[in-house]
């Protein structure tokens, strides 16, 4: 329905302006004048360390001696004062890998928050099994083909404008009231800045993989008739399946070559990685800046299956977890007092052996941690239930065991920081109970 | 108006388009220009004008005789490309000496536990192999080529179709080395036969029982179960194959099964294994280890009487006697083959693909009818779903959305575009999601329309037509940018291509004006005209 008014809306004034290479000033007041002031929106950047991070040396649980008697050349050292490559202390019993000190300061200040012995109750060890069933929120359900921020998107929305969540409630009332809800809102909720949408995101709602801000549009943007010429192409056609995505596409071109979230630098002194990762995060800090709406983004960052020569607190995972940790610590300084109203998630389709392997690496297992970050996160403290690492305590005698599905993590998250109120089709066959919420946010 | 090929009949067909008459199907020779080139959109990878005269001189149901004979089809044009991928003709065992996993490496070689990916890459040059990720590029080129050049074109669509319905995954446990041989022995070999030879086929190749995990599943009370239980590791029924066999390959979700039949079905599978070459508890050990295995020098299936569940099963209310082998996995088999449940999931599934999404019922019961009549004749049942009068129907002309893989062969294949190896086009399927064996869930890649376009993936579509026709992809020249050939009318001569037999008026004027607006020099008209054809919605659709 609103759809419907929006599109004409731009039909039938914005487009045929464009058209006549008239800038509509207008159209860029209606989307976004002032509105952020108003509608600052919540968001929710999930980050996919896809390849299972050895959750252990992640975040390192030095007080467990079984912890190095089974890993005696990848065991991270335990703190010492002083010392660069040992664990960095969080508790007294847990620390974090020596690569993570990017983001200690953040568990100091109390907005970053572990879950450990946190994942998904099916036994897989299969990478793509179990990558599917988290994406999905559906463990053990293979015919899944829609993800869980999918579904989060479209059973949250405002059944008047068909944007946003109902998360900060009163503003967006304030958005009615001035006619401004939903302008900016559905096109660019769910993004990932990459060449492929995540299963997390695909489904019947309409998310969008973004490869590169810089160079979104048909033919990278350099060429603005050909946009014209296709949108004249795709609204003569009738309203089918290929032409509505196709609108939607246009309009999403549209909107953000209004708001050109790449005005927005980095803050001063922030360094994002030079990687993929790094400019990944760096955009979704500009599409948050930008106000165009964004509630989901999703990032992705590989490299963890460390089979062989994993290392200890120098190597292949310190390095993998230095990268990660720079580009949190450079996202979350970078958005600033927005982080007031973002809450970042890690996540990892499982953990790995507790002991290290014949090659220096460890192997598929099954228990893993999970980072939150935010500045609503009530964090400094290692949340969830510990189970220890001996012989008796361990996940089918070699892993470590899990004490929290990581569907709490998650609907922890967008209960009380979305304001999800509809949380059964986002996790199908699975019961959002507060009651087994970690604390993360309070 | 309908712009015409301008061929055979030009002037009577038109004059039928202008009554605006519709043509039927006509299975007999002197089918219409229309209708051939529907068949061929949907039975090919796209028509060359070539192939629309020859359906229409020779008829349907010939041309459709002929294609279901792919031996007798001359194919060497296809066949001297495939020497520019190494791994399309190799076997399992050539695959894992030319593409051994980096373990084998480091174990022949007596390396030690820290192999740098430096170390590695040195090595694999030393020894003259590549790593094994290179199998899938070269693979899924092999598929494209054979879309975009193989005269077997039938065959070449049913067997994406088929691989799809019986899909497995070419990054699970060692599926890699053994995909090509799956395609080419399990399911290619039976597109036009029985389709229990399908199934038999499937159920027994090491890549379904190591995608599906039956390999490692043995009877609760079997000897090897007991073995393991003694050293700790667990062994035991193993569901997945079972289920999705039942879900997927034959009954359908609703076909009529319960939980208890999932179980016996897949009690009657254990034993259904793997013979690598290995002494098998070695092998055993190592998986219950969980550590990567070392070097298996072959994939066979073996079938272990030790691993076996030798006590009777019911399924489907059906007795199988206890005491027996291998032969519980085959009367399961022929159970579910010649079932009514079969037969209607197998029919819904090719009507929905092969005529629209909406899967009219009358058709599903007809080519249903004709697959229990014929115990699963999979030539039979092709034969009658192209020649259907509903296939024909006005409604299901250009009513398929085409895959991302369709797109681009369809649109190599119509502009006669010279095709080598291409990591950009490698790329492209890879962006828009549909890299061949990259499916990870054993539904395979959905068949229907909505499953395939986002408004990001429709960008992608306009991108990719657009960097083809500017000539970006490595090694991927389409023919049609050649001045020479362009010499008459550009927009004719793309329209006439691209999009055969087609109403374009519209796009056409768009087109024009777009021209007149934009391009100035004969290459950015010609470049223009492609892009925009290609990335018109009437080219998504086939």
């Amino acid at each position: 329905m609103r759809t419907i008014a929006r599109r004409m809306f731009l039909k039938s004034s914005g487009l045929a302006l464009l058209t006549l290479g008239i800038p509509p000033e207008f159209l860029t007041r209606a989307l976004l004048a002032d509105t952020a002031a108003v509608t600052r929106k919540k968001t929710l950047i999930c980050i996919f360390q896809r390849g299972a991070v050895d959750g252990l040396n992640m975040v390192v649980p030095f007080a467990e001696k079984a912890y190095y008697r089974v890993r005696r050349s990848i065991a991270i050292d335990p703190p010492r004062a002083g010392a660069e490559e040992s664990a960095l202390d969080l508790d007294g019993f847990f620390g974090l890998h020596p690569s993570l000190e990017p983001v200690l300061p953040f568990w100091r200040r109390g907005e970053l928050a572990v879950v450990h012995a946190c994942g998904s109750p099916h036994p897989t060890r299969s990478h793509f099994e179990a990558q599917d069933f988290m994406e999905t929120a559906a463990p053990g359900v293979k015919t899944t083909r829609d993800g869980w921020l999918n579904r989060l998107l479209a059973e949250n929305r405002c059944a008047e404008c068909d944007g946003r969540t109902l998360a900060g409630g009163s503003a967006h009332a304030a958005d009615h009231a001035v006619g401004q809800a939903g302008l900016a809102g559905d096109l660019l909720r769910g993004v990932t800045i990459a060449p492929e949408l995540p299963l997390a995101l695909r489904g019947t709602y309409p998310t969008l993989a973004i490869p590169d801000l810089q160079r979104f549009g048909v033919a990278g943007g350099r060429d603005r008739s050909l946009e014209t010429t296709f949108s004249e192409l795709y609204r003569s056609s009738s309203g089918d399946v290929v032409s509505g995505a196709a609108d939607q596409s246009f309009d999403a071109i549209e909107l953000l070559r209004q708001a050109d979230p790449t005005r927005y630098s980095p803050r001063e002194g922030v360094e994002y990685p030079r990687t993929p990762f790094g400019r990944s995060l760096q955009q979704i800090a500009q599409l948050v800046k930008s106000d165009v709406g964004l509630e989901v983004a999703f990032a992705d960052l590989g490299g963890w299956d460390t089979h062989l020569a994993q290392g200890g607190s120098r190597g292949q995972l310190a390095n993998r977890l230095r990268e990660l940790a720079a580009g949190l610590a450079a996202l979350y300084s970078d958005l600033d007092d927005r982080m007031e109203d973002a809450v970042v998630i890690t996540m990892s389709e499982f953990g790995r052996t507790v002991a290290e392997n014949g090659s220096g690496g460890t192997d598929h297992g099954h228990g893993n941690c999970m980072l939150v970050l935010g500045g609503a996160v009530s964090g400094g403290s290692v949340l969830g239930t510990w189970p220890g690492l001996e012989a008796g305590q361990l996940h089918e005698q070699r892993d470590l065991a899990i004490t929290t599905d990581f569907r709490d993590v998650f609907g922890e998250v967008v209960v009380r920081h979305l304001g999800a109120t509809n949380t059964d089709r986002v996790f199908p066959g699975y019961t959002i109970d507060s009651r087994r919420f970690r604390g993360v946010l309070v | 108006m309908v712009r015409m090929n301008r061929c055979v009949l030009a002037q009577l067909v038109l004059a039928v388009a202008l009554l605006g008459w519709y043509q039927p199907a006509v299975a007999q020779s002197g089918t219409s220009e229309t209708s051939a080139a529907h068949l061929l959109k949907r039975a090919t990878y796209g028509p060359r004008p070539d192939d629309i005269a020859r359906v229409m001189e020779i008829g349907a149901t010939a041309w459709l005789d002929s294609q279901m004979d792919p031996a007798h089809i001359d194919d060497a044009a296809f066949e001297t490309r495939l020497s520019d991928y190494d791994a399309a003709t190799m076997t399992p065992t050539q695959l894992l000496a030319e593409y051994p996993p980096p373990r084998v490496l480091q174990e022949q070689l007596g390396e030690n536990d820290s192999l740098t990916p430096q170390r590695l890459r040195q090595l694999m040059r030393e020894q003259g192999v590549s790593p094994p990720g290179r199998i899938l590029g070269e693979l899924a080129s092999v598929r494209l080529q054979r879309a975009v050049y193989s005269e077997r074109q039938l065959e070449a669509v049913m067997t994406d179709f088929w691989f799809n319905h019986f899909n497995v995954f070419w990054g699970k446990g060692p599926t890699r080395w053994l995909v090509a041989d799956y395609e080419n022995t399990a399911i290619r070999a039976h597109v036009f036969g029985k389709f229990e030879d399908m199934l038999q086929a499937t159920a027994s190749h090491p890549a379904m029982l190591v995608y599906l995990d039956n390999w490692r599943s043995a009877g609760s009370e079997s000897q090897a179960a007991r073995f393991a239980g003694r050293r700790g590791g667990t062994l035991g029924l193993n569901e997945n194959y079972a289920r999705e066999l039942l879900e997927l390959h034959t009954l359908g979700v609703e076909g009529g099964y319960t939980q208890e039949d999932v179980v016996e079905v897949a009690r009657a599978f254990t034993g259904w294994t793997l013979d690598d070459g290995r002494e098998w508890g070695r092998t055993m050990r190592r998986e219950l280890n969980q550590r990567r295995s070392g070097v298996p020098e072959r994939v066979d299936f073996k079938f272990r009487p030790q691993m076996h569940d030798i006590g009777p099963k019911t399924v489907l209310g059906r007795s199988l006697p206890s005491g027996r082998g291998v032969e519980d996995g085959l009367q399961v088999l022929h159970m579910l083959a010649l079932h009514p449940s079969t037969a209607r999931h197998l029919a819904t599934k090719l009507v929905q693909a092969f005529v629209s999404d909406s899967a009219p019922t009358a058709l599903i019961d007809e080519i249903a009818g004709i697959y229990l009549e014929t115990e699963g004749d999979l030539g039979a049942v092709t034969r009658a779903l192209f020649t259907a009068e509903q296939f024909y129907d006005r409604d299901s002309v250009d009513a398929k959305v085409k895959s991302p893989f369709e797109l681009i062969a369809s649109a190599l294949r119509m502009s006669g575009a010279d095709v080598g190896p291409s990591r950009r086009l490698f790329g492209a399927l890879r962006e828009l999601d549909h890299v061949p064996y990259l499916e990870p869930a054993p539904t395979g890649y959905p068949d229907t329309n909505p499953e395939w376009v986002s408004s990001g993936a429709m960008l992608q579509r306009l991108n990719l037509g657009l960097a083809l026709a500017a000539g970006q992809f490595d090694n991927v020249n389409l023919n049609l940018l050649a001045e020479s050939s362009m010499t008459i009318d550009p927009v004719v001569t793309v329209l006439d291509a691209l999009l055969p037999a087609a109403d374009t008026e519209q796009l056409e004027s768009v087109v024009r004006a777009d021209l007149e607006m934009n391009a100035n020099t004969t290459r950015e008209r010609n470049m223009r005209t492609i892009g925009l054809v290609l990335g018109s919605p009437e080219f998504q659709y086939h």
